[in-house]
């Protein structure tokens, strides 16, 4: 029973969460089911309008990335990626924003529902696609991935919880309030393939920087701003955990 | 062994303090709506008092715990040939502790070719979820499922 | 602007009498009146999708009365027996009166 040391408020709901309320398969299926509806595809037609309004077109966004038309997706498939012309480990909302700005217009903020919007229509260019992630491109993200195994992994906040102590192997398959703790990499999960997702707790699209917001401050550690190098850096390394996995956006999730 | 059913009755307290609690407090309080109806008075207005029998060709599916109350489906089915003859006008879908019971009135032709409506409501509580079906003969049909609403997750 | 929705057809393909689920999305509130605003502490008011009404080059098939009980961003899904190629239009309006129309074509495989 030596598992990892948790705040005991959290290994209290830990222990007793049992089979009584854990959600049966059945029941989990039917929530399945409804990503055939997902609100989000909204959303993402929505967000192609935006694309078109502010960035112009695919072939527009290849010319400011640098790279041919035809591979693009592919292209999209591997952020966050370190962009010269931006001069940092950038997440993809980032590269819209530097596209907006090299054509004049005022880049939407990255906590915009806009944003979210656009950001997941782009990300859905790459539906289909393995997550193509590379740690090892280049020093910038192999400083990144560091990082990101850093703020994962510190404990933080009142009651000194990280990431790590939902999302940890020990504690993975858990039942928490209902929900299993996920296991970020899995097929069912593929965390990194499956965000910007719709939130039925919510009722929005929801971005997976704005995620791990809603995390910290749930676990009541300080809240670190979306696009920051410790954000980017978290998302680096959670996307390479769901590295090779299908991308399929929007995902749906509680 | 004493010991650990002491604990473990203090536990299950526990968790159903930590589960239920929240969503039974918010139906204590649960203020009434403009269109507050309750289920009693919903059903007559479309039986007119007639008798409702519960029926096994109608297949209602909703989750047995929703972990989310904001959020819950429900899907109806109702086995019928959708003749001229003999088909399903209405299906009726009520949430039968809301303040307002009703949720929607689907009015349904033979073109359907099949009597099915799905969607998803609110639940302000635990409590049953109810289709009420109306036939071309002027039967009402109706099955039921219960809800347990509980507030799941973290964040 | 006009509210967002969508209408979709499941599965992609079929042929004349088979039978399809057709859904509506819509992005909307579904106000309860009930739900008070957190910086305000007024209470919102009732704000919902009550109507909504498809139908097939022009013949009305199904018709819904709906209420505030429906989640956000409600999703309507019905059967429809596909009996030639045309299209399939939905109405809906909302406790506002704003009314919206949205559809998708209907076409058979041989």
């Amino acid at each position: 029973m030596k598992k990892i040391i948790l705040a005991s408020a959290l290994l209290g709901v830990l222990a007793f969460g049992g089979d009584q309320f854990a959600m049966s398969d059945a029941d989990r299926a039917m929530y399945e089911e409804m990503l055939e509806h997902n609100p989000a595809d909204m959303d993402i037609a929505w967000g192609g309008e935006l694309f078109e309004a502010n960035i112009g077109s695919e072939e527009a966004l290849a010319k400011f990335l640098g790279v041919k038309a035809e591979e693009l997706a592919v292209y999209l498939s591997g952020f966050p990626r370190y962009i010269e012309k931006l001069g940092m480990v950038a997440s993809q909302e980032q590269v819209l924003q530097g596209a907006m700005a090299e054509a004049g217009k005022k880049p939407l903020a990255l906590k915009s529902k806009e944003m979210a919007a656009m950001g997941a229509y782009v990300k859905s260019l790459s539906n289909g696609l393995p997550v193509s992630i590379d740690i090892n491109a280049n020093e910038h993200m192999k400083k990144a991935y560091a990082l990101g195994d850093v703020v994962f992994n510190q404990q933080r906040g009142g009651r000194g919880l990280s990431c790590m102590s939902c999302h940890a192997p020990a504690v993975i398959g858990s039942i928490l309030r209902t929900q299993p703790l996920p296991d970020l990499g899995s097929e069912a999960n593929k965390a990194a393939a499956t965000w910007p997702a719709y939130r039925m707790t919510k009722s929005n699209l929801t971005t997976l920087q704005k995620r791990f917001q809603g995390c910290m401050e749930n676990a009541l550690l300080a809240v670190i701003p979306m696009g920051s190098p410790e954000m980017n850096a978290l998302e680096v390394y959670v996307t390479h955990v769901a590295k090779g996995k299908e991308i399929a956006i929007p995902g749906l999730k509680r | 062994m004493q010991r650990r059913s002491f604990l473990k009755g203090i536990m299950m307290t526990g968790a159903a303090a930590a589960v239920v609690s929240p969503s039974l407090a918010f139906s204590a309080e649960a203020p009434k709506g403009p269109n507050a109806m309750d289920l009693d008075t919903a059903i007559k207005a479309i039986t007119g008092g007639k008798s409702v029998s519960a029926s096994d060709k109608v297949q209602l599916k909703a989750p047995e715990i929703a972990e989310n109350g904001a959020v819950v489906p429900v899907s109806v089915t109702v086995d019928s040939p959708m003749s001229a003859e003999d088909h399903v006008k209405a299906i009726h879908i009520f949430a039968t502790k809301n303040s307002n019971v009703r949720c929607a009135d689907v009015m349904l032709t033979p073109a359907n070719g099949t009597a099915s409506f799905s969607t998803r409501v609110k639940l302000g509580s635990s409590q049953d979820v109810m289709a009420l079906v109306v036939t071309s003969k002027g039967e009402f049909l109706s099955a039921a499922q219960n809800v347990k609403v509980t507030i799941g997750g973290c964040g | 602007m006009a509210t967002k929705s969508l209408v979709k057809i499941k599965p992609k393909t079929y042929k004349v009498g088979d039978v399809v689920e057709v859904s509506l999305m819509v992005m909307h509130p579904m106000e309860t009146g009930l739900r008070k605003d957190k910086e305000s502490g007024k209470l919102i008011p009732a704000h919902y999708i009550n109507d909504v009404k498809f139908s097939f080059n022009g013949t009305p098939f199904t018709t819904i009365k709906s209420w505030e009980s429906l989640s956000t961003n409600p999703v309507y899904t019905i059967s429809y027996k596909v009996s030639e190629a045309g299209e399939i239009k939905v109405a809906f309006t909302d406790t506002k009166g704003e009314a919206n129309e949205n559809g998708t074509k209907i076409t058979p495989k041989a």
